[in-house]
């Protein structure tokens, strides 16, 4: 999932590549779009898209709760967003958000009365259990892994299709499921809005066929689905509004164009024409429409660019001989000029300055700086630190992948402000995933990526990036950092069960992460959108970068 | 015989075909159970993601599954929930949740309508503005024609497009601007959603043939035939049939080339107007690592260009019986200049 286009729709953004965007522009409005009553109804949305097909197997997605799949499956809890305020869990079938016991290895909801799926038939915790286990079975491999890592027993289930069923999930009746965890985990309320949380009829799931006839518990049910060409969603009249207080079920039929070319698309948002009023685009805007956006008073605030999000990274390979000094990798901190690679990426309506590892919008975030003041680096105490450490010569190899080409340059000259000469090596997506991420860490000294946690939790941003268990395997730990302590209170943090003393952890953690300099936080990329003029309540809330579907509407 | 060793000949292409895009794509550092795997992605899922598709075996016995299973079929997976790929098999694509043979029946379609259009366009407005440039051989048309042909041949195909959505779409709203509505749906929004992609096609090939078709015509303007004819009093209209006639077999050869590539997908056409075809596939399939589509397209549309050069080659002693190795020919037998 490394560098946004995947075929997959909205992109489970883990490392999203924020398009080059290339030139610098006003300040980034609002993350809103215009008033319009929450609760308009009817009319068809039309959601452009490059990807080739949208998976609606919630066993093998990697969706974020307020996008695609979230507009057909239902999951236990689910996410409020607001422009304005961090994102929240909130109930979604379960009657709340899940009560641990008091070990926190141990966590119960409940289902609320009367729901059903799109053929009348209940949502039982049964469906639940059986979605669940269904994301067990490799021929559904692909999704997020988080609940498989954390259900007792996990890790030698293979799923239900042979009958053989995970006992640490048990359903005592049809309203109740209760999770057995291998540890106490505080944010399981968070883990259960992951996709695999949604229910499955026990007599559906066909790994073969469910990702293009799901059986919907949200307001939307697959009405036809033509890969590569156009899915078309109408209202599940079983869908009860008031049992939902994550989705609005605006629009009376959603119709995603599949493959589409997004400068073709992003010229029709922006001309307003008639086939791309009710409409928007799933993509980022690409770099010369979004000039060409801001630029045409026509279009106004029908461009919608996110709050700060995604943190970009400068990762520094921690087993490098060259950088195993610890001095020498803060000496990088003072060095590299985040000004000039923000530029690089397209200036201010591309990002913020970032100094924390813990990104905006993730409740409990505390910000924080332990390096240069300047965004464009402290050079001096650079050259002190690397004096200190008697380091020189220092000949580096950042690689990078192709679209991230500009950006590595700016790091390349801001780094021989220091004398330390490095060599861009781009490389493909798929080679750089090889190399970088599944490789053994011998093909790199440094690297750019960027990640978007998959739900607003610290635990999120930090563990993926700094936990040793993640390190290669095609895992996200890239500076492979191995911090035996940082380990330990990443555990202990995620295992807490109250919200502000786990807060007042993930800020510590974060601190000790950047005193150890595995990574230089370059900025918090910011994402920018284009709807058409009939498309109202189209919001990009704190977190995620994305907008969300499940709110959106058409008319007034 | 001769017909024999096209055939073998062209197995053995596709053979090597194949063998290549396994060489480059499997032997390279890219990892496609990666995209299998999960997030987080544990060891023992990558390996499980890995055994599941079939990528844990050494190569060449990917090489001779992939191989035995295009007359056999295959399966994924356990034996309770075996991922079916019937004969014949050319893989099975895990993120598009569907056989590589269903989506070439599924995109083909689209491809075709494509082709279609853009070669019956591209040989007329070809065959038209080469012959009357080389009638005007040296006037202001003929410069018109040739400099716009060199313009339009080294245009990229996303230019040309651009600028007729720019144009047809964006500025009068005449055409849709991208998306493809099968024929049996609608065939007037087929037609007018196949209108500007074969417009494109039509614009850059069509030039190659303009050139093609005006050096050949000049070339046999000047032999003896024509010049004989002329004396004879013969119309200029119909010396234009014989000369055009002399033509068949280049412009056939140059068609069946086209034709192969053309039903092979035009990527860039088919990105820009947002065509669900074999281009299409191919390219994202490219950037998602989608081994098993990028194998199996690429055989597929190596067959095409084979089969198409086969054509072109039985077509020729149709054409010309000089070609002609056996006495039965269907063309007749005298080919003689007619006399007034």
């Amino acid at each position: 999932m490394i560098r946004s286009r995947t075929r997959r729709l909205v992109i489970a953004p883990a490392i999203l590549a924020v398009g080059a965007i290339a030139f610098t522009a006003c300040s980034a409005s609002d993350s809103g779009s215009e008033e319009g009553s929450a609760d308009a109804t009817g009319g068809t949305l039309t959601i452009y898209t490059a990807a080739e097909e949208v998976s609606f197997d919630p066993a093998s997605s990697q969706n974020l709760a307020i996008t695609t799949l979230g507009l057909n499956a239902r999951r236990l809890t689910a996410w409020s967003t607001d422009p304005n305020a961090p994102t929240e869990v909130v109930p979604d079938l379960a009657t709340d958000t899940g009560t641990a016991s008091d070990d926190g290895k141990t966590w119960t909801f409940t289902l609320k009365d009367g729901l059903t799926f799109e053929d009348g038939t209940p949502i039982t915790s049964e469906a639940i259990k059986f979605g669940l286990e269904r994301s067990f079975a490799p021929e559904l491999s692909g999704g997020l892994t988080y609940h498989k890592l954390l259900l007792e027993g996990g890790e030698d289930y293979t799923g239900p299709f042979d009958g053989e069923h995970l006992d640490s999930i048990e359903t005592p009746d049809d309203q109740t499921i209760v999770f057995h965890l291998n540890r106490p985990y505080g944010d399981f309320s968070w883990v259960a809005s992951t996709p695999a949380f949604a229910p499955v009829p026990l007599e559906s799931g066909d790994p073969e066929t469910y990702a293009q006839d799901p059986v919907a518990s949200g307001p939307y049910a697959v009405e036809s689905y033509q890969a590569g060409n156009q899915v078309v969603l109408t209202r599940n009249e079983e869908w009860d509004p008031e049992t939902d207080e994550a989705r609005t079920g605006g629009p009376d039929e959603i119709v995603f164009k599949l493959a589409q070319d997004a400068s073709v698309v992003a010229q029709s948002l922006i001309a307003d024409r008639s086939d791309a009023q009710d409409a928007f685009l799933a993509g980022f805007v690409p770099p010369a429409q979004l000039v060409q956006a801001q630029n045409d008073p026509n279009v106004g605030d029908r461009l919608v660019t996110s709050g700060p999000g995604a943190l970009e990274y400068l990762a520094i390979n921690t087993e490098s001989p060259q950088l195993e000094d610890v001095r020498v990798r803060q000496a990088l901190q003072y060095a590299v000029d985040k000004t000039a690679y923000l530029t690089a990426k397209g200036g201010e309506i591309s990002g913020d300055i970032a100094t924390t590892l813990i990104t905006p919008g993730i409740e409990g975030r505390e910000e924080f700086n332990l390096y240069a003041e300047d965004p464009a680096g402290d050079v001096d105490e650079a050259k002190r630190l690397l004096d200190e450490a008697g380091a020189s010569d220092l000949d580096l190899r950042l690689v990078v992948t192709e679209d991230n080409v500009a950006a590595a340059e700016a790091i390349q000259q801001s780094l021989a402000r220091v004398d330390i000469s490095v060599t861009i090596q781009p490389l493909d997506n798929a080679a750089w995933s090889a190399e970088v991420a599944a490789g053994d860490g011998s093909a790199y000294d440094l690297t750019l990526s960027s990640w978007q946690p998959d739900i607003p939790s610290p635990n999120a941003n930090l563990t993926p990036l700094f936990d040793s268990s993640q390190i290669g395997g095609g895992n996200y730990n890239l500076a492979r950092y191995s911090n035996p302590e940082v380990d330990e209170a990443l555990l202990a943090a995620s295992s807490e069960l109250d919200a502000d003393a786990a807060a007042e952890q993930w800020t510590a953690i974060d601190r000790t992460i950047l005193e150890d300099s595995p990574v230089v936080p370059l900025i918090y990329s910011r994402n920018s959108f284009l709807h058409g003029s009939g498309v109202t309540n189209f919001e990009i809330g704190e977190f995620p970068s994305y907008p969300n579907y499940l709110k959106v509407t058409l008319g007034e | 015989m001769t017909h024999l060793v096209r055939l073998v000949r062209g197995i053995a292409v596709l053979l090597v075909v194949t063998a290549l895009t396994f060489a480059i794509f499997y032997l390279g550092p890219a990892d496609p159970a990666l995209s299998m795997c999960g997030k987080p992605c544990s060891p023992e899922n990558l390996e499980a993601a890995r055994a599941f598709m079939g990528f844990a075996d050494p190569w060449w016995q990917q090489l001779w599954t992939f191989l035995t299973s295009i007359f056999t079929g295959r399966s994924f997976g356990s034996e309770s929930v075996a991922i079916e790929c019937a004969a014949p098999c050319l893989g099975y694509s895990f993120q598009m949740h569907q056989s590589v043979t269903s989506l070439i029946v599924e995109r083909f379609p689209v491809s075709f309508a494509v082709a279609l259009g853009a070669i019956v366009l591209q040989t007329i407005v070809g065959v038209a503005l080469g012959s009357l440039a080389a009638r005007r051989q040296g006037s202001l048309i003929d410069r018109a024609i040739t400099g716009g042909a060199v313009i339009a041949a080294s245009a990229p195909s996303y230019v040309v497009g651009l600028l007729l959505l720019l144009a047809f779409a964006f500025s009068f709203d005449l055409l849709p601007t991208g998306g493809y509505v099968p024929f049996a749906d609608d065939p007037l929004d087929w037609f007018l959603h196949l209108l500007l992609p074969w417009i494109t096609l039509a614009v850059l090939n069509g030039a190659v043939y303009a050139r093609l078709v005006r050096s050949s015509m000049i070339e046999q303007l000047g032999l003896d035939y024509v010049r004989t004819a002329r004396a004879a009093g013969l119309g200029e209209r119909r010396i234009d049939r014989y000369a055009l006639r002399n033509l068949a077999l280049p412009v056939t050869t140059l068609t069946a080339l086209d034709v192969g590539a053309l039903l092979g997908g035009t990527v860039i056409t088919e990105r820009v107007f947002g065509l669900p075809g074999m281009g299409q596939l191919l390219l994202d399939a490219t950037g998602t690592i989608d081994l098993p589509i990028i194998v199996g397209a690429t055989l597929f549309s190596a067959l095409l260009v084979i089969l198409a050069n086969l054509a072109a080659d039985l077509a020729g002693p149709l054409l010309d019986r000089r070609l002609a190795t056996t006495k039965k020919s269907l063309r007749p037998t005298r080919q003689k200049v007619n006399t007034p």
